[in-house]
């Protein structure tokens, strides 16, 4: 039986950013495998590593917190866990720390985001104002039910708008969390379809995860 | 290409990560002056390529030098291809994501027929002349490998050099000519001409083809000292030849997603349909220690959950049961699955059964191939009815409720019995589970029948045979239908639309390199996909050429015709194949080499005799 849960924080950047969630679950399995950790598997009849995410990242977007849960059948020094998955990780994925979790996934409530946007900068400004001014913020959102009309106002802010030499530089904060969740690019989608505005290139990274009190996600 | 660059191409389309790499296992190196590149490409979707092991084998094999980076090259789907077009991005290699162009050495392995025209595409993409007389300079040099390169006459004209046989030692040799080339400057007529003293190296070039009123070919002529007959590379010793220790692991779900270890090449059983079968002779096994030990070096460095056993026929292995159990021993403890594909009717005992079952369970299935008795002796398939229904009873017996049974349908010889056989056969495995009083209680039966239609390949005893009509083959496919009663036994059919195609291209001359290029031409790529398949395009192709599909595909071929492959020797003799035919005619069968060899004459290849340890 396991002795402790512990929560491990990774990176995924540059290349990685295209590996799926559901291909990065298959990929962490065979980390774990190669780097000869002492970790739990599920019983049963088809016994698989226990491994769950707190919050699964969209393909194309760099993720600085992520982090994922498993547990330990032995005790293992937090420098060990990260010195041998480090080692046994593809590039791009870069387990960063490690440690007992202290909240839990479900109160996860906001996610925020760097957006990177190339463009012409009072043309984004311009169309940031718009969006900015609206009462309501009307989407197409797909659900288990099909497509439906949400308003995304209330689950996102906008932080900060910085001009940068070949466009702007948004920070976002989007409802997240297992019930409620923003993908940034939905955002954006709805910024040009309202404003008609379209950046040449958008690069999105994540950077923190937090709960209602705005604490960082630990 | 930048990274930047590659960003942008992958924000356009699905499945980025089959043109990212950077996966555990891909080799990544530091150029140095006079390093050879090489670039391996499989002329299909990365999720295919990357299943094939022979491209691992090899990968690992040539980048284990200092003086040679191997990188991988896969086919773009058509929104990468669009992408890439648009952008003005030419094909590039997955690990460096430079262009493929700037390579010394490309090299396609061609594992079917229908990549043929998926090799132009590629060789365009790059940004490279099709037709090898245009490309003057020596680099990149163009070589094919794989089952098809036994015969690549329709692709003669858009290649350089052809290796045949098994690459571990014939590549090391091609790579140190290259070198040598490169750094002596030599041009491309010299190059070609010191690579075809290589043995195993073919270069079509170096041969003319003379034809008669017929059609059928007169004469193949050697020019400038080449070899009137190339052979094919063997490796003589399977425990002391390279296999890798390390796979790249994909993060995409590929087809085949394991470690994958090799058990014997070659086969003891010759079946007449299955070039394979023929084409990998002699039969060399390796020691069951050397599998095991292969096995756990690729589960500890790749961290899969499974391994696969590769050969023709897994349960004809002699060190089978021995190497389950070694692998038995550590497999379940690390969470390890085993599976055992090929395995066959007539040897599959309880014992055995006892450890698949302990191994991850899902349906079984098993190629009785042909209906009657009587067809599946012509084809030389040596099973019984009694040899189907007892693995069934077994595998029943073992808890299994779904059978799938591959069959053929066009065989030589074969007449509306055959295919009603096929029927019958399976309701005898349904009316077995119910007689069974310790069948599963309260489960049904499924059995599945699937059917594919048969193609004559070259170097089997079924080259000099006419492949059926597609009208027969659609005839035959109803009345299959019709003959099926049980609503447990369902059919499904591998679909024939490239059948013809494949059969032409399988027997076909070098003429047939202008059908090639010309169905290229009229947008055909990747046509082993059902969805790129363009049936006109090879039609249109076909009549441009002012030749007949049916000349090559359904035309009886004499014992003493000139085959357009005639002068490529793949160690079993022409002679072995008449004799085989001729037994086909009389439905006589020709026992397994384990009983005996029966004097195909590849054992000439390793100059000794084949073996079971
Ligand atoms: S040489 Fe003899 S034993 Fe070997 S494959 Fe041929 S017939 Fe069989």
């Amino acid at each position: 039986m396991y002795i402790k849960t512990v929560r491990i924080f990774f990176s995924k950047s540059g290349r990685a950013i295209y590996i799926s969630h559901l291909d990065l679950m298959r990929a962490m399995t065979r980390a774990f495998s190669r780097s000869g950790l002492p970790v739990w598997y599920t019983q049963g009849f088809h016994p698989h590593l226990y491994i769950t995410f707190a919050l699964p990242l969209s393909l194309g977007t760099t993720g600085l917190c992520e982090s994922m849960d498993v547990r330990l059948l032995e005790e293992v020094s937090d420098e060990e866990i990260i010195s041998r998955l480090n080692a046994a990780l593809p590039e791009g994925v870069q387990a960063v720390s490690a440690g007992e979790p202290v909240m839990a996934p479900k109160e996860i409530m906001w996610a925020d985001y760097h957006v990177h946007l190339r463009c012409v900068v009072s043309e984004g400004r311009q169309a940031l104002e718009r969006f900015v001014a609206l009462e309501e913020i009307p989407t197409q959102k797909r659900s288990k039910k099909g497509m439906k009309t949400v308003d995304i106002k209330p689950m996102l802010k906008i932080l900060s708008v910085e001009e940068q030499s070949d466009g702007l530089m948004l920070k976002l904060r989007c409802r997240a969390g297992v019930e409620i969740n923003l993908n940034p690019t939905l955002a954006l989608d709805a910024l040009t379809e309202i404003t008609g505005f379209k950046s040449d290139w958008t690069t999105i990274e994540r950077f923190a995860i937090l709960n209602e009190a705005l604490e960082n996600f630990k | 290409m930048t990274l930047d660059q590659l960003d942008l191409l992958l924000s356009q389309v699905q499945k980025p990560a089959r043109y990212t790499a950077g996966e555990m296992g891909a080799v990544v190196k530091t150029l140095t002056p006079g390093m050879l590149r090489y670039a391996f490409c499989f002329p299909d979707l990365y999720e295919v390529g990357m299943s094939h092991l022979g491209m691992k084998i090899l990968y690992g094999h040539a980048n284990r030098r200092d003086d040679v980076w191997c990188e991988r090259v896969f086919s773009p789907d058509a929104d990468m291809q669009t992408a890439m077009e648009e952008m003005g991005v030419p094909l590039f290699a997955l690990e460096s994501l430079d262009p493929v162009k700037d390579f010394d050495l490309i090299g396609f392995t061609l594992q079917y027929e229908m990549c043929y025209t998926e090799v132009l595409n590629l060789l365009n993409l790059a940004g490279l002349a099709i037709r090898a007389k245009d490309r003057t300079d020596p680099f990149p040099l163009v070589v094919v490998g794989g089952p098809c390169a036994s015969n690549p006459e329709p692709l003669a004209d858009f290649i350089d050099l052809v290796s045949l046989g098994e690459g571990e030692e014939v590549s090391d040799e091609l790579f140190d000519l290259c070198i040598q080339a490169k750094k002596e400057g030599w041009d491309k007529p010299e190059v070609l001409r010191r690579a075809a003293q290589i043995p195993g190296i073919y270069v079509p070039s170096l041969y003319d083809v003379t034809y008669n009123e017929d059609g059928t070919i007169c004469t193949i002529t050697p020019r400038e000292g080449a070899p009137a007959v190339v052979s094919k590379r063997v490796i003589t010793d399977l425990d002391s030849v390279y296999y890798p220790e390390n796979f790249i692991v994909p993060f995409l779900d590929i087809v085949h997603d394991r470690a994958v270890v090799e058990l014997f090449r070659g086969c003891n059983r010759g079946c007449r349909f299955c070039q394979a079968g023929f084409l990998y002779r002699p039969i060399r096994e390796k020691s069951f220690e050397t599998v095991a030990k292969d096995a756990k070096n690729l589960i500890e460095s790749t961290g899969y959950d499974e391994i696969g056993l590769s050969s023709l026929s897994t349960s004809d292995y002699c060190g089978l049961e021995p190497l389950l159990d070694s692998l038995l021993d550590w497999t379940e403890e690390k969470h390890v699955n085993l599976s055992l594909p090929s395995l066959r009717i007539d040897n599959f005992s309880e014992s055995l059964m006892e450890k698949v079952t302990r191994v991850r369970k899902s349906g079984l299935t098993f190629a009785p191939e042909a209906g009657t008795q009587r067809l599946r002796d012509v084809i030389n398939k040596n099973i019984t009815e009694q040899n189907v229904t007892d693995t069934c009873r077994t595998a029943f017996l073992g808890g299994y409720t779904a059978v799938k049974l591959y069959f053929m349908m066009g065989l030589p010889t074969e007449t509306l019995d055959d295919i009603k056989g096929i029927a019958d056969l399976a309701q005898k495995v349904v009316d077995l589970y119910y007689s069974m009083p310790e069948r599963p209680k309260g489960k049904s039966v499924s059995v599945n029948i699937s059917v594919a239609c048969f193609v004559p390949k070259p170097y089997t005893p079924f080259e000099f045979e006419p492949q059926d009509s597609m009208e027969a083959l659609r005839e035959k496919q109803k009345y299959l239908l019709s003959c099926v009663r049980s609503r447990k036994i369902s059919v499904s059919y591998h679909d024939s639309a490239t059948s013809v195609a494949e059969a032409a291209l399988a027997r076909g001359d070098r003429r047939l390199c202008q059908v090639v290029e010309g169905a290229f031409l009229r947008g055909s790529r990747l046509d082993g996909w059902d969805d790129h398949f363009k049936p006109l395009a090879w039609q249109e192709a076909f009549e441009e050429a002012g030749l007949d599909p049916d000349f090559y595909a359904r035309r009886r071929r004499s014992y003493d015709e000139v085959f357009p492959w005639d002068h490529l020797d793949y160690g079993v003799t022409k002679a072995f194949f008449i004799r085989e035919h001729q037994k086909a005619m009389q439905a006589a069968t020709t026992p397994s080499c384990f009983a005996g060899c029966n004097g195909c004459g590849a054992q000439r290849l390793t100059g000794g005799v084949c073996k079971c340890i």
